[in-house]
This record gives structure tokens, C-alpha cells and sequence, in this order.
């Protein structure tokens, strides 16, 4: 369990550089490094609108206020539940560390009156029942994979690199994606997640994405499981990057005030 | 008829190349078209509320029969390498094509939730088998403080641990089931290997069956053609009887592979009617032609075949007609695979029908009479001519006994159809001592229960399920419910809050019970979501929170103690519909115990709508409903004697016992139309009441006791099956043709005798 990554902006780690390229020699490495090494801001707050929808069409809808501030050592995040009305002021906090150590978590619940340390050793579960892993949320390292450029190819009216990522570890739960990335801005636009069977599993699509305080910024998503015909759409709302959020918002203390 | 022998022998040949040319592309059809369908889904009427709501429900909360694969170390579990087993399975199992990670649940894959004073921790039990004995220490120490898993994966006395790997029915198949046992056979020693669950139950059956079935169909076949020959005393005569059986066997196989219909467990009861019922026409045939040669012996074998075929047309299409018809009442059955049972019966008894009036005198045209050991047959002709005469005049002196005797087994049945009752269980088709038994009383003596009925709660409020109220009122059910026997253990959302709440609380035992307020509820739900796996949790409530799935892990699969459990449930039914909450079932165990009911309320309806027809269209074939009244004696008795028998020794119904009773009526009416029409015939021709009756039973009664002896014979050969559902099969139709029999050429026959029918005056008589 990892309340990790879940930024509006490493998030997905879909962010580019804005350095337009000439077509010079492309590898799919090179283009995966470009994406990975987006600089995001240090620290970035927003509303994020979480919707679960079933096959038959059911949706459960949450609504929770985000801080997250990464000095490059220790990136720190915190979640306050808006609604529904009976999880209104739980919160979540994460702390995860560069260096490889285990991420720190922290649990609050109203109900309960009590902040509680949580430990986790499952980091391919699934995010809060939703169809993004912890993994899919997380900056995975260009040199966990191989990579390789397909093709080029518009989506709409971008153009952009299609590259497949094979991971160098067998075990792993995917047995490759295959990522979308637009040409003008490195930015990911579309990824495929194949099952260790080779079969498709899941479709991310970017919805919208806008460029806020110089930073290219995924305001709308959808992650759609195509085995299990279930979705999740992840809204990002009122984002607001390197607004100088305090290190003191990130205690057990703030937790149990709420946002 | 005017046919020149010319004519008849080129309509002979024609009809024999017509025959071959047909049933070359029925055996076409049948080699490429036909397919088995073994999934038990298949079978059931999809428009049934019960099954559409049983099936939304699997769907729902992603109910599926279990396969169980127990892992068994008399030393204990607790050692690297039977750990590092239990870890290979369950990850072998993963790794099939048939399952997605989450349908194994073994201690390999559990997640050990845990609680502390100051946290919350979520980890596997272990990830690499452990090499040291603290560590194992450790482990063991956490299984026992975990009853999500103790005694569900891992068996109290650790010896044995459990990996269940959940499956559709869909996605069964033979050569899974064979695949799925050589794996876990893989892993056998020194730790045993047990198997069992459902599915493995299933398929053994569908496995075990049909295997028993193509060892002992050669040898009933065998013996059939033995006795066969041993009555007509002909190897011509014996093949084309054998003929017609085997070929509208074919073409009702193969028009059914044309048509695309899958071959169904139920389907395999075709030959054994048309076996029954088939050998008939050829029997009366042969008998008749045999007694006609006797009196003529210088005829000509054209017309030998003329007079045979005129005079016995007109039962051979009573009789085939009636039984037809009474199969095609099937048709009002609710399951599909019985209304096809019942369609391609009735085709094949009336291709029976048609090969008995063209191949078998085509036959006797083109290869000639048989007419082998007539010396024989002239020398032994005053005994047996004097034993049917002895017997018809003995029925007739005894008329009391008779009488009484009859009664008295009439009354014993009916006595006994009261007992009867219906078993869906598949395992108590198998022997006590049988390898399937004895896993699955092992498994049942160490876990919950290889079996398991599902209780569907649904609330019209949104979030109904996070009232504690409700919840406690689900707890409350799950404990009546457990303190039956049968009941190993159960399963809901309430463990789920039981366990967080007490974890949250630093593991205190205090709080093992549901929280207080309601949005603690909704609070540790969300947090269950985030740290454990979200997929467990729909599996016991829908997404709103207002359908609940309680999950009851039994012991057995017999049909009376699922009644049993369920009357157990419906104690509580009031309490929860005093609160808006409805109550149904769902599961494979549940669509069973449906099903059942459905085939048998299907037969028992069918089977007295057939002797309404059959009353009827006898009534009509003789122009007298004294005649359809009689006729239908001998079906009355001999579905009376079956089905009171069955409740006399305690043996239930099911799908198969039911569907025998169809043999019932097609037998009973062959019997009962050949008999009242030879009657009627002497009785023109006679004009004697007393010269009829023996010459009746010399002719007929003749006929029906070879066929009856030729038919019984063949299927006493089952008794020495190894599968319990074959042995009963061969017991049933034996005894029914049996009755058939003797209710025939006794009591109807006496009843015809008193009845004076097709005689003006009723004078005539014995005295």
C-alpha cells in the first residue's frame, strides 16, 4: 500500500521537456529519458476527482485536496477526503525517499480519533480500488526497461513516438507498455499495459493537459481496464505549482486538523 | 397387395441404398459436427428468475466453484520445503491460462494484516520460503493470531494447507481437468497431494461416466446380441434387428449433429431407450414371421414378407407412434437438454419405426428367409405353444391372486413414493470408499467445507451495508447458521470490519466485533481499499454498498442437508425484511438443488401428460377408451413400481433415475399395443374369447417376454459397473422392463379378458 506518486505532475510521469527537437537520432531510450527527466515543480497542490466506474456503469465518486513538495531527496504527500460525506476528513500522508528506503505512511480517520503508522510490502496493488498500480502512478526508471521506437504516429492532432518498453525484470507485472509520446512537448499522450499472458490489460489515455506556471501539467485522465471493463477517471482541479506550500503541512499533526 | 416379386425386389434394393446413402451423411454429420457440452451452465433455463438472479449475483460478487488443492505433511507444514510447495502451486496455478492471479488464495498469496499500538501493517506471510527456525517460528506464530486464515487455509492441527484456486465453469474442460490433476500430482512426495472442490468433482463424473460406459456399452451389446440370437435363433434375423437399433441410434445423433445441437450429459440416454425400445419391432416382426412360416412352410419368402408386413404394420406404428409422442412430451420440460432428449428420442423411435417396415423386409427380400433349425423349432413347438397356453389359462384360474398380488405391490409403491426425495448431490454418485469421497470427507474433516451456498442481502438504500445495525444483524445469521454441523464456516463483509476494527485497535480482542458509528464503517472500508485488496471486498458487497454477499462453506453437497441449512437461513429472513433488506441464494450448489427440482417437476409432468396421450391416442387406434384405459395398466404399474421402489430403498432421484421413467411409458405402450392388437385380431378371426387369449399370448406375450429377456439381459451386464450412476441405470431399466412385462400378460391381460372388449356378446369364455 503506497499513497505514493500520486502527483498531479510525476504522477503520471508523462511530463517533457519543452526543448523543441530537431529530428535528430531518436532512440526509444533517449525519448523515455526526455519524459522521465521532465521537471516538475517543487511543490504543487490541487482538487482531485476520482471516479470508479463498473462495467454495468455504476461510478463512486471522491473528492480529495492534494499537497505534494519534493526537495529531491524526500518527496512528501498529503490527501484530505472531501466526500463522500462519511470519509470526509480522513487523510493520508506519504513520504518516500530517494535512497530506496521503505516510503513512510500515516493513516488518519475521524472516527477513530487516531493517526496510525501503516505498513506495506504490496507495491503492484491497486490504488485505492481504483485501475492505476502504485507502479502506474509512480516515475518508473528509463533504466528499468528496454526500450524500443516503433514508429511515429499522429494521435488527433499530435504527433508523436511510439515506443515499447520491455522490463528487464521477468517477474514484473507487465510484460511491456507501449507509450504514446507527443513530438513538441514529451509529454505521454496514451499507454498500452500488456499482462504477463501478452495480453492487452489496460488503455491510459491524457484527456487534458495544459501547461501551468511553465510546467506541462495532466489535468484529465482515464486509465481504462480493458479485461475487466472497468474505469477510473482522475480530474485535477484549481492545480497550483510552486505556491510555496510550508514543510509543516506535512506532520501527523495537520492530518487530524484537516487541509 | 399387387407387387410383383420383381418390383419388390428392386424397391428392396433401392430402399437398402437410400438407407446406406443416408446414414453415410448422418455419420458425416456426427464425426464433424458433433461436440459434447459438459458445462452444467449450459443446461440451465437462462429465463428462470432464479438462475437470472443466481447468475447476476456470480457475476456480481465474482462467485465460482473452487478447486482445493490440500497440501498434507504429517511433520507439519511449517518446514522450508513444504512452504516453498505451497508457494509453487499457488504460483503454477497463477500462471495457467484459466486463472487470473486473484483466483488463488493460498498462505502464499494472503495478505497478513496486523495491528499494533501505534500502526497498521499489511504483508505477505511470507515471500521466500523461510530457512530458519525463528523465522518459521514467527510464521507460525502469525498464522494461529490470524482466523482469516487459520483453519481456513492452513487445518488446525498444521498439518495440511489449502490452496484454492477459484474458476468458472466456462472455462472447464476435460483436458483441463486431466492437466489440473497431472500438476498436482506433480508435487506429490514426500507431502501428499489432495484435490478436490467441485469443479474435480464435476469433471471426475463427466470423466468417470462415460469411460464406465464405452468399458461396459461392448459387453451390453454382447450379451444383447447373445440372447437375441438365442430367441430368434438366426444370425440374419439377429444383425437386422441389431441394424435397426444401431442405425436410428445414428440418425438421431446425426440429425442432431446437423442441426448443430451439442451432445448433452442426458443426450447419452438415447441409445439406452432406443436399445429398449428398438428391439421391439424387429422381435414382433420376426416372431410373427417365424409363427407364420411354422404354419406355412412352403411359402414363398415374397410372400412371407407380404403377409408380415400386413399384418404387422399397423402395431409397429401404433406402437412407435405412441412412444414418439410420449417422448416429444419432453418437450414441456423447462431444460433444455431434456426437450432435445425428448425431440431426438422420438425421431429416432419413429427412423426405429421406418427400418423396422423397409430394412427389415427389404433385408429377408434380398438375403432370403432364415429359416435355420426349424426341426428344432417344430419339436419344441407343442411345449412352448402348451406353456403360454398353461400360463394364459393359469392367469386366468389365479385371476384373484393375481389380483391382489398386484395390489398389494401397488399399495407397498405408492407407500414408498411418499420416502422418495431428490438428490443434486454429484458426490453421492460416487462409492463410499472412492478416491473423490474420501478427499473431500478428508478436506471436510480439516477445513470449512468443499462446498458452498451464497446469501444475496440487497437493500434499496444506497450504503445500507456500513449501518452497523445491518452488519451485526449479517453477523447475528452467520453464527446460527455456523453452529449447524454441516457448516464449517462463513464469510462477509462483517469479518472484514470484525478484523479491521480490531487490528486498528492494536489487535485487542475487545474489538473484534462490528464498529460503532457508521462512518467508522465507511472509514475502515475506505481504508481496507487502500491497504488490503480491493478485489476481496466485491466479492462480498456491490459497489453502492447496498447488496451484500454472505458466503457459507458446507460440507456436503446432498441435498438434504442444503435444505437443511437454508431453513436454517430463513430463520432470519423476517429480521431482515423488517428492515427493507431482501433475502435470495446464489451459487452453483444453489442452481443445483434448483434445477433438480425443475428436471423432476419437468418429468412428473410430462410423464402424466404422456399417459394422457398415450390413453388417448390408444383409445382412438382401437376406437374405444376402455382400450387406452387398458392399455395404459402396464405404464401406471411400471412407473408406480419404479418410482416406489426408488423410495423403498432409499435410492433418490435425479436427473438420470427421473428420466428412465420416459422408458417406462415407451416400453409399457409397445407391450400394451401389440398385446390388445393381437387380442383384437384373434378376436375377429376367432370369434372365441377363450381361443383368443391363448393364441394372444402365444403370439404376443411370446414376443414381449423375448424382448423383455433380450433387453434385461443386456442391461444387467451394468450392475457390474464401477460407477454407482451406471449400476442404478442398468438396475432401473431392467426392473421396468420387467414390470412391463408381467404387468402386460397378468394383470392387463386379465383385465383385457374381463373387459370382453372387441367382443359383441361377453358371453364366450373360460371357465
Amino acid at each position: 500500500m503506497k499513497f505514493i506518486n500520486i502527483t498531479l505532475i510525476s504522477a503520471l510521469a508523462f511530463i517533457g521537456l519543452f526543448t523543441s527537437l530537431k529530428a535528430e537520432e531518436m532512440t526509444g531510450k533517449t525519448i523515455m529519458e526526455k519524459v522521465y527527466y521532465n521537471p516538475s515543480g517543487e511543490d504543487t497542490q490541487g482538487e482531485l476527482t476520482m471516479s470508479l466506474i463498473n462495467s454495468k456503469g455504476d461510478t463512486r465518486v471522491r473528492k480529495l485536496m492534494q499537497y505534494t513538495k519534493d526537495d529531491g531527496k524526500t518527496e512528501k504527500k498529503i490527501m484530505f477526503f472531501l466526500s463522500p460525506a462519511d470519509v470526509r476528513g480522513t487523510s493520508f500522508m506519504n513520504w518516500s525517499y530517494t535512497d530506496g528506503r521503505d516510503d513512510d505512511q500515516w493513516i488518519y480517520l475521524p472516527a477513530l480519533k487516531r493517526v496510525k503508522r501503516i505498513s506495506s510490502d504490496s507495491k503492484g496493488d491497486y490504488f485505492m480500488g481504483s485501475d492505476f498500480t502504485y507502479d502506474d502512478l509512480g516515475d518508473r526508471h528509463p533504466d528499468d526497461d528496454e526500450h524500443k521506437l516503433l514508429r511515429t504516429e499522429k494521435i488527433g492532432e499530435y504527433e508523436c513516438f511510439v515506443v515499447e518498453s520491455v522490463p528487464k525484470d521477468e517477474d514484473y507485472m507487465y510484460s511491456k507498455t507501449i507509450t504514446w509520446v507527443m513530438k513538441d512537448n514529451y509529454l505521454g499522450l496514451k499507454r498500452e499495459f500488456y499482462d504477463d499472458r501478452d495480453k492487452l490489460l489496460k488503455v491510459l489515455n491524457i484527456k487534458k493537459f495544459e501547461n501551468i506556471s511553465g510546467f506541462w501539467t495532466i489535468l484529465e485522465t482515464e486509465m481504462h481496464n480493458v479485461q475487466k471493463d472497468h474505469r477510473t477517471q482522475m480530474l485535477f482541479d484549481e492545480v497550483k505549482i510552486n505556491n510555496g506550500i510550508p514543510e509543516s503541512k506535512f506532520t501527523e499533526r495537520t492530518m487530524t486538523v484537516g487541509k | 397387395m399387387k407387387l410383383s416379386n420383381k418390383t419388390l425386389l428392386a424397391f428392396s434394393w433401392i430402399s437398402l441404398l437410400l438407407i446406406v446413402t443416408a446414414t453415410a451423411f448422418f455419420t458425416y454429420q456426427m464425426k464433424t459436427y458433433s461436440r459434447m457440452e459438459t458445462d452444467l451452465d449450459e443446461y440451465m433455463p437462462k429465463d428462470h428468475p432464479a438462475f437470472i438472479y443466481s447468475d447476476e449475483a456470480e457475476e456480481l460478487f465474482n462467485i465460482k466453484d473452487g478447486i482445493l488443492i490440500a497440501v498434507e505433511n504429517p511433520e507439519g507444514i511449517y518446514n522450508t520445503s513444504t512452504l516453498q510447495k505451497i508457494k509453487d502451486i499457488s504460483i503454477g496455478l497463477q500462471d495457467m491460462d484459466e486463472f487470473d492471479d486473484a483466483d488463488i488464495v493460498s498462505l502464499y498469496t494472503a495478505d497478513n494484516i496486523t495491528g499494533s499500538e501505534e500502526g497498521l501493517d499489511v504483508r505477505a506471510f511470507y515471500k521466500k520460503s523461510p530457512k530458519d527456525e525463528a523465522a518459521l517460528e514467527e510464521l507460525q506464530t502469525s498464522v494461529r493470531s490470524n482466523d482469516m486464515v487459520y483453519k481456513r487455509l492452513v487445518s488446525e492441527n498444521e498439518n495440511i494447507a489449502l490452496v484454492v484456486a477459484s474458476m468458472n465453469d466456462d472455462v472447464f474442460s476435460m483436458e483441463f481437468y486431466h492437466r489440473i490433476l497431472e500438476f498436482a500430482k506433480s508435487y506429490e512426495g514426500p507431502e501428499k497431494i489432495h484435490i478436490a472442490g467441485v469443479p474435480i468433482v464435476e469433471g471426475t463424473m463427466a470423466y468417470l461416466g462415460p469411460a464406465d460406459m464405452k468399458r461396459m456399452v461392448p459387453i451390453v451389446l454382447l450379451v444383447i446380441i447373445a440372447v437375441l440370437y438365442f430367441v430368434m435363433r438366426s444370425v440374419k434375423n439377429t444383425v437386422l434387428t441389431l441394424l435397426v437399433v444401431g442405425l436410428s441410434t445414428v440418425w438421431a445423433f446425426g440429425l442432431m449433429a446437423f442441426l448443430r445441437i451439442p451432445v448433452y450429459a442426458v443426450s447419452t440416454m438415447m441409445p439406452v431407450m432406443l436399445i429398449a425400445i428398438g428391439v421391439a419391432d424387429g422381435i414382433h416382426l420376426y416372431s410373427h414371421l417365424n409363427l407364420h412360416l411354422k404354419a406355412n412352410p412352403k411359402i414363398s419368402k415374397f410372400n412371407a414378407v407380404k403377409d408380415m408386413v400386413s399384418s404387422m404394420w399397423k402395431p409397429v406404428v401404433m406402437t412407435s407412434v405412441t412412444t414418439a409422442v410420449g417422448f416429444v412430451s419432453l418437450l414441456t420440460s423447462d431444460v433444455y437438454p431434456i426437450k432435445y432428449f425428448g425431440l431426438f428420442t422420438a425421431f429416432g423411435v419413429m427412423a426405429a419405426m421406418f427400418f423396422s417396415l423397409v430394412l427389415i423386409p427389404s433385408g429377408i427380400i434380398i438375403f432370403g428367409v432364415s429359416t435355420p433349425k426349424i426341426k428344432e423349432e417344430k419339436a419344441d413347438k407343442e411345449e412352448k405353444t402348451k406353456f403360454s397356453h398353461r400360463f394364459a389359462r393359469s392367469v386366468i384360474k389365479h385371476k384373484y391372486a393375481v389380483v391382489g398380488v398386484t395390489a398389494v405391490i401397488i399399495i407397498v409403491s405408492a407407500l414408498g413414493i411418499n420416502n422418495i426425495w431428490i438428490n443434486s448431490s454429484f458426490l453421492d454418485k460416487f462409492e463410499k470408499d472412492s478416491d473423490i469421497v474420501q478427499t473431500d470427507t478428508f478436506i471436510n474433516q480439516n477445513f470449512g467445507g468443499t462446498n458452498t451456498i451464497n446469501v444475496v442481502l440487497e437493500s434499496k438504500e444506497a450504503d445500507a451495508f456500513k449501518t452497523p445495525e445491518y452488519l451485526r444483524l449479517i453477523d447475528e445469521l452467520q453464527t446460527g447458521v455456523e453452529g449447524l454441523d454441516i457448516v464449517g464456516n462463513s464469510f462477509s463483509l462483517s469479518d472484514y470490519l470484525k478484523r479491521m476494527n480490531k487490528v486498528m485497535n492494536a489487535d485487542d480482542p475487545e474489538f473484534d466485533r462490528i464498529p460503532e458509528s457508521k462512518d467508522l464503517v465507511a472509514q475502515y472500508l475506505l481504508l481496507y481499499e487502500m491497504s488490503g485488496d480491493p478485489e476481496n471486498l466485491w466479492k462480498v458487497v456491490d459497489y453502492n454498498y447496498n447488496k451484500a454477499n454472505v458466503n457459507f462453506q458446507i460440507k456436503s453437497d446432498n441435498s438434504k442437508e442444503i435444505n437443511k441449512v437454508m431453513s436454517e437461513i430463513e430463520k432470519y429472513r423476517e429480521c431482515f425484511e423488517n428492515n427493507g433488506i431482501t433475502l435470495n441464494y446464489a451459487g452453483s450448489g444453489y442452481k443445483a438443488l434448483v434445477f433438480t427440482d425443475l428436471i423432476l417437476i419437468g418429468q412428473i409432468k410430462s410423464l402424466f401428460m404422456s399417459i394422457l396421450i398415450v390413453i388417448i391416442l390408444i383409445a382412438m387406434m382401437f376406437k374405444s377408451i376402455t382400450a387406452g384405459l387398458i392399455g395404459s395398466v402396464p405404464i401406471v404399474i411400471t412407473a408406480v413400481i419404479s418410482f416406489g421402489l426408488m423410495g423403498l430403498l432409499d435410492i433418490p432421484l435425479s436427473t438420470t433415475t427421473a428420466l428412465i421413467s420416459s422408458i417406462a411409458v415407451g416400453i409399457g405402450i409397445d407391450y400394451a399395443i401389440h398385446f390388445i392388437e393381437r387380442f383384437k385380431i384373434y378376436a375377429q378371426e376367432t370369434k372365441d374369447l377363450d381361443l383368443t387369449v391363448v393364441k394372444t399370448m402365444h403370439h404376443s406375450g411370446r414376443a414381449i417376454s423375448f424382448n423383455a429377456v433380450v433387453v434385461i439381459a443386456g442391461f444387467l451386464v451394468l450392475l457390474s459397473s464401477v460407477f454407482p450412476p451406471n449400476r442404478s441405470l442398468g438396475a432401473l431399466v431392467s426392473l421396468n422392463m420387467f414390470t412391463s412385462f408381467i404387468g402386460t400378460v397378468t394383470i392387463m391381460f386379465l383385465i383385457l379378458y374381463r373387459s370382453g372388449l372387441f367382443f359383441k356378446n361377453k358371453k364366450g369364455g373360460l371357465k
